[in-house]
């Protein structure tokens, strides 16, 4: 798995950002098993650099290519198959149906991560476990927070991606999340790119970039 | 990886209410278009199925001259009739099986029809009538009593099948007094029969018989050749101008009169011609040579072996005569009944389309209302197959609803079309056809995947 980037530019993107940006119109190359940081302010573009991998955007210039194709030549059934079964996605606002349990939310996915610790074990690692036959709506943000974490991590992936994951996760709550991340991760033997306001979170990475 | 596809959370993310106004109108539109194909599709093949049963025969054919001109022009001339040369030359013509002369009344016949069963009780429907025969080996059927001597008061009468539908749907409804008949009905309906000038004579007659092949009013040959040697009245064919010294005497004499004065001492120095070619004379002693006159036949039936031979259509064009099938009017009816059957199709076929598009909308509405929840779960990985299913399965649910609803309403219809058309004598059959459902079949998946294709373009549109 490689993902290269070659002088991607969003559209639009004031120039500003741009310029300061270390990944924004350069070259960057994300390897197989790569852990990257990405920090920056608000709307600098961190959900959009992760939402371009996810094959959410395609509103660029420049090139970007995943495995070596180019992610504008790539199919809807070939982003389907990329979603399904290669990627998985903390999105910044969740992305939880509110009507269903936590652990509805947690089981509504196309496919299960075979080498995941069990949703049990997950759930009790991040102290969800009294919580999980409760609505999400009825949830606090932290919770839903973590509810969103176990759920990408019980679907398979090859890249995990976080986009401000522990934005509402107190410090004690956000160790044991990356601890369980890290876990995975390094069992799944995949990469990882989180994307953080700026503090650096408890998890070992190989790059860090700035936006 | 092992799939865990959860059907009953994906529709509970996807199976959002609804516009449920917007579903109602599309699903009644689609029950009322759909019952009325069905019942158009049914209604047509029942049609031609009973016109197929109760068809007459297509080779039997009836020949005449052409009549031209007004009953002035006319008055004075000869019937058109065929001379043997002429009957001859037509039996030869290829494709003729045989002809057989229609002979007539040459009296005045009014008839007395009482369909209270009882003759003076209630009101009787009276007309001035006409007999014919013709030779009972061009009759589809003889009937038992079809048979007349001179010593019976009785005439058996034969009326087409078509006679008995025009008064069971056509007389019948407009006249609270006259009921409607089944053939056994109107078969035991006793006829006055009056003949000859000033109603010389009355019998009582009966419709023995319903033909499918001569459109006329039949009577047997023996009664009609006996009536008319009895009751017949000279005809303008019997009438001569009478010539003396080379100037028309008096007014037209009768061929009676004429042999009465054969006995005058000049008789044989006279001449006569007819009423309808004055120039054309001859001694008057022909009139006595030729004695009864010889009634030749102005209207022939023929049978040929299939359709009329081109032939005998140049020969018949040539000649100036008219051929009619025998019941014409049974193609208009058909043309009529498939008419009515198209338009029911046609209505319900626009029905249907409008349904369709109504449909189509009120999904795309359906989807719209769950925009978020299905992008979300195309995030997740689910597949628009999956997500499209979801949404066709509840269509499908719906559908299979309107398609039932359709059915029981149609057989309800149908049901009470029958109970009309039997109180109408018309026999058809209970229920759809095989080739109904099939085709109601092939319109449900015609329909389903119209609506397939909709729901799958408007879940793609989800996300680029």
């Amino acid at each position: 798995m490689l993902i290269e980037l070659n002088k991607v530019v969003p559209t639009p993107l004031p120039d500003k950002v741009i310029k300061s940006s270390e990944i924004w119109d350069h070259n960057l190359r994300i390897e197989s098993q790569s852990k990257i940081l990405i920090s920056a302010q608000s709307g600098m573009g961190k959900s959009t650099l992760l939402h371009l991998i996810y094959g959410l955007r395609h509103d660029y210039t420049g090139q970007f290519s995943i495995a070596g194709k180019p992610a504008k030549k790539l199919t809807f059934k070939q982003w389907e198959k990329w979603r399904r079964d290669s990627i998985s996605l903390v999105f910044q606002d969740l992305r939880l149906f509110p009507h269903l349990s936590a652990q509805e939310n947690i089981e509504l996915i196309p496919e299960i991560n075979p080498s995941a610790p069990s949703v049990e074990e997950m759930v009790d690692r991040l102290g969800m476990g009294p919580y999980l036959q409760q609505l999400v709506s009825s949830l606090s943000h932290g919770q839903r927070q973590r509810i969103a974490i176990i759920r990408a991590l019980h679907k398979p992936f090859r890249i995990l991606l976080l986009d401000e994951p522990f934005s509402h996760l107190d410090k004690s709550n956000q160790i044991l999340a990356c601890e369980l991340i890290k876990e995975v991760v390094e069992q799944q033997q995949a990469g990882l790119i989180l994307s953080s306001l700026g503090s650096a979170s408890s998890l070992p990475f190989d790059y860090k970039y700035k936006l | 990886m092992k799939p865990i596809l959860n059907h009953s959370l994906l529709k509970s993310c996807l199976e959002i209410a609804g516009p449920r106004r917007e579903l109602t109108i599309a699903s009644l539109g689609c029950l009322f278009g759909t019952t009325l194909l069905l019942l158009a599709l049914q209604f047509f093949q029942d049609v031609t199925t009973y016109l197929e049963q109760n068809e007459g025969p297509k080779n039997y054919f009836t020949l005449n001259k052409k009549v031209e001109g007004g009953a002035l022009v006319n008055l004075g001339k000869k019937a058109v009739h065929f001379s043997p040369e002429e009957l001859e030359t037509i039996r030869n013509l290829e494709g003729v099986k045989r002809i057989g002369g229609f002979m007539r009344n040459q009296f005045p016949v009014t008839v007395y029809i009482w369909p209270t069963g009882k003759v003076g009780m209630g009101s009787a429907a009276k007309a001035d009538l006409f007999f014919e025969s013709i030779p009972d080996e061009f009759l589809d059927f003889i009937p038992a009593s079809w048979k007349w001597d001179e010593n019976s008061s009785f005439v058996p009468i034969m009326v087409p099948k078509f006679y008995l539908d025009l008064w069971n749907f056509g007389l019948a409804p407009s006249r609270v007094e006259y009921p409607t008949l089944s053939q056994e009905a109107a078969s035991g309906m006793p006829i006055e029969v009056f003949i000859g000038k000033n109603r010389r004579a009355t019998l009582d007659g009966r419709f023995v018989a319903f033909s499918k092949r001569i459109n006329s009013v039949l009577v047997p040959e023996s009664f009609l050749t006996w009536a008319n040697q009895k009751f017949g009245q000279p005809n303008t064919g019997d009438f001569f101008f009478l010539w003396k010294n080379d100037s028309i005497d008096g007014p037209p004499r009768s061929r009676k009169e004429l042999m009465g004065m054969s006995q005058e001492s000049a008789f044989d120095t006279w001449e006569i011609s007819p009423l309808g070619n004055p120039a054309n004379r001859a001694p008057a002693l022909s009139v006595l040579k030729t004695g009864d006159k010889i009634i030749h036949p102005s209207r022939i039936i023929l049978e040929v072996l299939d359709s009329p031979s081109t032939a005998l259509l140049t020969f018949i064009k040539e000649s100036g005569y008219e051929l009619n099938r025998e019941f014409p009017e049974q193609d208009l009816i058909k043309k009529a009944l498939r008419g009515l059957s198209l338009g029911m199709g046609g209505i319900g076929a626009l029905l249907s389309l409008l349904s369709i598009a109504t449909f189509s909308t009120s999904y795309r509405l359906v989807i719209a209302q769950a925009t978020e929840h299905a992008r979300n779960l195309l995030l997740l990985g689910f597949s628009r197959g999956q997500i499209s299913q979801i949404f066709f399965y509840r269509f499908l649910r719906l559908f299979s609803w309107v398609l039932t609803g359709s059915f029981i309403l149609g057989h309800a219809s149908k049901y009470f079309l029958l109970g009309q058309a039997t109180k109408m004598n018309i026999t058809l059959p209970s229920g759809f056809s095989p080739e109904s459902i099939i085709l109601l079949g092939a319109y449900g998946v015609l329909f389903s995947i119209i609506n397939k294709r909709v729901i799958e373009r408007s879940v793609h549109d989800l996300i680029g």
